[in-house]
């Protein structure tokens, strides 16, 4: 290739006198060859293209002025069954088909193509020159068209070649097309004002008939026309405007129903404009008059309306904002109590401080609070007690006797389900619905949203003191799902999951000493053997026998009752494992390991002990790893419990008969509820805003779908939390961005789609919104067509402040 | 953790090398082999019994996976029934689980369906599962069918490989098919979700562990 243009630059500097337009006449000839475009290399127009335009180009110069020329094509569908057959038809006949089919577009359809033309005249392909300024001498604009006029015909080019005139602004082109008997003229005017007889279609209809210059009487011009009405007033259409849901805070009318109900889509209409079209598809000239003088076209008549909407790009959405505002705290890592002045009296500010000690401030607001009610204290926050009552009730509804939101009896930590509000954002984790975590972190997006940081924190302080109270008092929080920490619910839940189980522990413990000699008697009465036993050798903590399983000594096998493992959250998990990877994959890691977790194992053995005695290691080995005993003899260690150093035997060795009763206890329940309390209190204000997004976001994702908006399933791992709130946050917005413009599109449409023909209800709403009349249109656009002998004749005019006017009109070229 | 503990930290900080993380665990009924399996692909060795797991333990293993380095860190845990609260405890945050039974002992291959029940209780929703009956090498003993087990794992839509942790059987092959099926989750899992890519920003794959990222497994 380079060699050629090579040969091409020598050929012509040294060998030739041609002047400037003989090398633009071959330049072009050489790329339109290069490019296969005569019509004998060409393939025919095939039937089906996908939507995508496909260009080559190349550069061409032309006395010091440069020009692009370029080839656009639809790209064709590649699987079509098979080659077209090769018809008779001409590309002539191609170009007049396609011309004539796309009369019944309108000008302003959107093809994707580079330049209008291919919409205006239904070109599947076309060349375009393009010069890079303006051209707009009338010598120099002849002379370019009579070179790709030549250029054309000598390489017979078999595909429309327009050439770009006038100023840029303009859009204004000539095209040709032809072949060896006829000849299409592509022509535009594109001006800044509409000419006198331009104006109406009359006029229109004899300036297409004089281009045409017919020698013999023509078919009736057929015509369709649009008539477009911009429609501004968008607010006419009846759009659900909420009040500013922030009203709850008022205290004569507060409503807990008011503060529950999120706020949810766009403060102001969506709806930008609403364009409408008036359109007549097909009529003959003389059906409708419309002259300089006197009119018959009133778009009431139009056989078909449409509408485009032009929607806002940013809507802004109102639970998109209250979870924005959450989301905007995840960086603070200032102490959440600082913003009310309070991490020096609650004992937050030195890290030094033992966490067991319980702060004296709060145990002397505990005690200052009067009855019931324990929320009055002596720190006076932003929020009135006026409104910090009924939302601490919607909170702990225990609190009050006539409670007007009890929890729900079940609460579930449901993701599994397969409804389509779990859908959207099901990757996060969640609380059991309308529990408590679910109302706190509501009510705290909407006090945040409402009152600000002051707010959530006042709030966030009352609700740990209510904490601080339960717990001193052994008083459950309600509204959190029963049992041990649930790694599928949110932190916040383990927590005050891990918080019940220490009151519990506290309510049940609470004489520890009664519990265990109940154990005693119990064990006393059961065992009747017990009787004959030497006093320091009595059985305690007796669960029940193991089936009729012996020990080795021929008495019967009990199963002690043992202490549970300590309930965990998911933090102290991580610590845990984290703890045991830092300590490395070698042996002496691994030992080290068994050692730690061997603690539960003492406490089992020396249960075992207390509740058999006089048990040995392969006894209790026969209860707690039964394929670890072997039957031989009486009873013996499996292989595995014969290894030297083995940490089975070890901890057997080192075990004293104690019942679980009297153990030290493998969970500290005070040390807990106090690690949690501080934990809650302790955090900075990003740390709470982290604890209370799960459960914003959910029922953030159920208002959203509650309100239309369309359920994403989308699955994510290994993301960090800070990641799973933004991608969940964003699935949000566009949830309800989305449910806003269709709820705002359906509100002028209504059952029709969006530039498809409105029904006759749809046409009823716009006029009414229009007040039952339209303005003046803001572009008419018409477009004449006839087949005359020698094929279709096509005008098209679209009139607004500017005019522009297309032609494409067939000559024969060959004198008969 | 206080004594020797920095130093260790230092050694596990220059290991953190590699372009994704992936927690496996082993589980299955008491003396099915879990350790003797664990310690053959870790280590390439065996020694005919271990002592019984206390709770629970690990080892780590680098492969090359795709170009990829992939640290494994496997997850070896006590099959006592006391065991399972502190055992369960582990598997949120795991990507796959090796279930195993020991085909000389029907008890064990009883109790799988109990395992997936646990696994789907306490781990994560896309946790990726391969069921291993292993001891194969001590076909006399044999109690399992080959047949029975491949069924069960074709019930419980799972692949499924006899192992011998003892003559070297399969070991590489499962680990090596876990961490594949995980790939291939992961990547299935980007895909349908584009907006994360979109929004992503990082350059990287959502799924890559930043290096040193001591919280790799965090999904809330």
């Amino acid at each position: 290739m380079n060699e050629e243009i090579d040969e091409y630059d020598i050929y012509h500097q040294d060998f030739t006198t041609a002047s400037e337009w003989e090398v633009l006449i071959a330049r072009l000839e050489e790329i339109l060859f290069e490019w296969n475009l005569s019509k004998s290399k060409l393939t025919k127009t095939c039937t089906e293209y996908t939507k995508k335009w496909i260009a080559k180009t190349e550069e061409v110069k032309f006395r010091g002025l440069s020009f692009t020329l370029t080839y656009n094509a639809l790209e064709p569908v590649k699987n079509t069954d098979s080659e077209r057959e090769p018809e008779e038809k001409s590309f002539l006949n191609d170009v007049q088909q396609n011309l004539w089919d796309s009369t019944t577009n309108f000008m302003d359809n959107i093809d994707g193509s580079p330049f209008p033309v291919s919409n205006w005249f239904g070109l599947k392909r076309y060349l375009m020159l393009y010069p890079k300024a303006p051209l707009i001498d009338g010598s120099l604009i002849k002379l370019i068209m009579s070179s790709v006029n030549i250029a054309f015909s000598i390489v017979d080019c078999g595909v429309p070649f327009f050439v770009k005139i006038r100023e840029h602004w303009q859009h204004t082109y000539l095209g040709i097309f032809e072949d060896n008997d006829y000849k299409v003229s592509f022509d535009v005017i594109h001006l800044k004002r509409i000419s006198n007889q331009c104006s109406h279609l009359s006029g229109l209809v004899s300036m297409f008939k004089s281009k045409i210059s017919s020698p013999v009487p023509l078919d009736a011009v057929v015509i369709s026309t649009k008539f477009s009405y911009e429609l501004k007033d968008s607010d006419s259409f009846t759009w659900r405007k909420r009040t500013h849901s922030n009203e709850f805070l008022s205290i004569d009318g507060f409503d807990v129903k008011k503060l529950i109900e999120l706020p949810f889509g766009s403060e102001n209409n969506p709806l930008h404009s609403a364009l409408l079209n008036a359109i007549w598809p097909h009529f003959r000239e003389s059906a409708i008059v419309d002259s300089s003088t006197f009119s018959d076209i009133d778009p009431i008549m139009a056989p078909t309306w449409t509408i485009s909407l032009k929607l806002r790009n940013n809507i802004n959405c109102m639970l998109s904002e209250v979870i924005r505002k959450i989301m905007n705290l995840l960086d603070r890592d200032s102490l959440l109590m600082d913003v009310l002045g309070l991490s020096r009296s609650l004992g937050l500010v030195n890290p030094l401080n033992k966490i067991t000690e319980a702060p004296i401030t709060i145990s002397k607001l505990v005690k200052a609070a009067v009855g019931r009610s324990t929320h009055f204290s002596e720190f006076k926050g932003p929020i009135s007690d006026d409104l910090l009552m009924p939302l601490l009730y919607y909170v702990f509804p225990d609190a009050v006797e006539d409670n007007t939101f009890p929890y729900p009896d079940t609460l579930e930590i449901g993701n599994k389900k397969d409804g389509n509000e779990f859908k959207l954002c099901s990757y996060v984790k969640t609380s059991p619905e309308d529990g408590l975590v679910w109302r706190l972190s509501v009510t705290l997006a909407r006090l945040m949203d409402a009152g600000g940081l002051p707010y959530l924190a006042h709030f966030w302080y009352e609700f740990t003191q209510e904490l601080q109270y339960r717990w001193e008092h052994r008083i459950l929080v309600p509204g959190v799902v029963e049992g041990a920490p649930n790694a599928r619910s949110c932190l916040l839940h383990q927590k005050l999951q891990l918080l019940n189980c220490c009151i519990k522990r506290a309510q049940e413990g609470s004489g520890a000493s009664g519990y265990s000699s109940e154990e005693e008697f119990f064990d006393c009465s059961e065992d009747e053997e017990a009787e004959d036993q030497l006093p320091w050798d009595r059985p305690v903590g007796r669960l029940h026998r193991l089936d009729d399983i012996t020990l080795k000594n021929g008495a019967p096998l009990y199963v002690p009752r043992t202490q549970d493992p300590a309930p965990k959250t998911e933090d102290q998990l991580e610590e845990d494992a984290e703890l045991m990877v830092r300590l490395g994959d070698d042996a002496k890691a691994s030992e080290l390991r068994a050692r730690m977790m061997s603690a539960s194992l003492l406490s089992d053995m020396e249960a075992f002990k207390a509740a058999n005695p006089g048990a040995e290691l392969c006894d209790f080995v026969h209860w707690y790893s039964p394929r670890d005993w072997k039957p031989d003899d009486g009873g013996s260690l499996g292989d595995r419990m014969l290894l030297p150093g083995n940490p089975w035997v070890e901890a057997w060795n080192v075990a004293r008969p104690v019942p679980a009763a009297r153990q030290r206890r493998l969970f500290d329940e005070s040390r807990e509820a106090e690690q949690v309390l501080h934990f809650l209190r302790s955090r900075s204000t990003g740390g709470v805003a982290e604890l209370l997004l799960p459960a914003i976001l959910k029922a953030g994702a159920i208002k959203a779908i509650s309100e239309g908006a369309q359920a994403t399933s989308s699955s994510i791992g290994g993301v960090d939390k800070r990641r799973t709130f933004e991608i969940a946050a964003r699935e949000i917005l566009e949830a309800e961005r989305e449910a806003c413009r269709s709820m705002c599109v359906r509100k002028v449409l209504g059952e029709s789609a969006e530039g498809k023909p409105l029904d006759v209800a749809g046409r009823t709403r716009v006029l009414n919104a229009m007040g039952g009349a339209l303005p003046a249109p803001v572009l008419r656009e018409f477009t004449l067509r006839v087949k005359d002998e020698v094929g279709p004749q096509v005008m098209r005019a679209t009139l607004s402040n500017e005019m522009t006017i297309v032609g494409a009109f067939t000559e024969r070229i060959v004198c008969l | 953790m206080g004594g020797g503990g920095d130093m260790k930290w230092q050694k596990d900080a220059a290991d953190q090398n590699f372009d994704y993380m992936f927690k496996l665990l082993i589980i299955g009924n008491s003396s099915v082999g879990k350790t003797s399996f664990l310690f053959r692909y870790a280590d390439d060795s065996f020694t005919s019994a271990f002592v019984s797991t206390v709770g629970i333990d690990f080892k780590v293993k680098t492969v090359f996976r795709h170009d990829k380095r992939v640290k494994l860190q496997i997850w070896d845990t006590a099959g006592q029934e006391r065991y399972r609260t502190i055992t369960t405890a582990y598997y949120r945050g795991a990507m796959g689980f090796i279930l195993m039974y020991d085909i000389t002992n029907e008890e064990s291959f009883n109790s799988v369906q109990d395992w997936v029940t646990q696994i789907k209780t306490y781990s994560w929703d896309n946790a990726q599962v391969i069921l291993v009956g292993n001891k194969c090498d001590m076909e006399e003993e044999r109690v399992v069918s080959a047949e029975r087990g491949r069924q069960l794992a074709e019930q419980l839509g799972v692949e499924f490989y006899e192992t011998s942790a003892k003559e070297n059987i399969n070991v590489k092959t499962v680990f090596e098919r876990l961490v594949d099926i995980i790939c291939d989750k992961m990547s299935e899992s980007l895909d349908s979700e584009p907006a994360m890519l979109a929004g992503g920003g990082r350059g990287q794959r959502l799924t890559e562990q930043p290096q040193g990222n001591s919280n790799p497994n965090c999904n809330c």
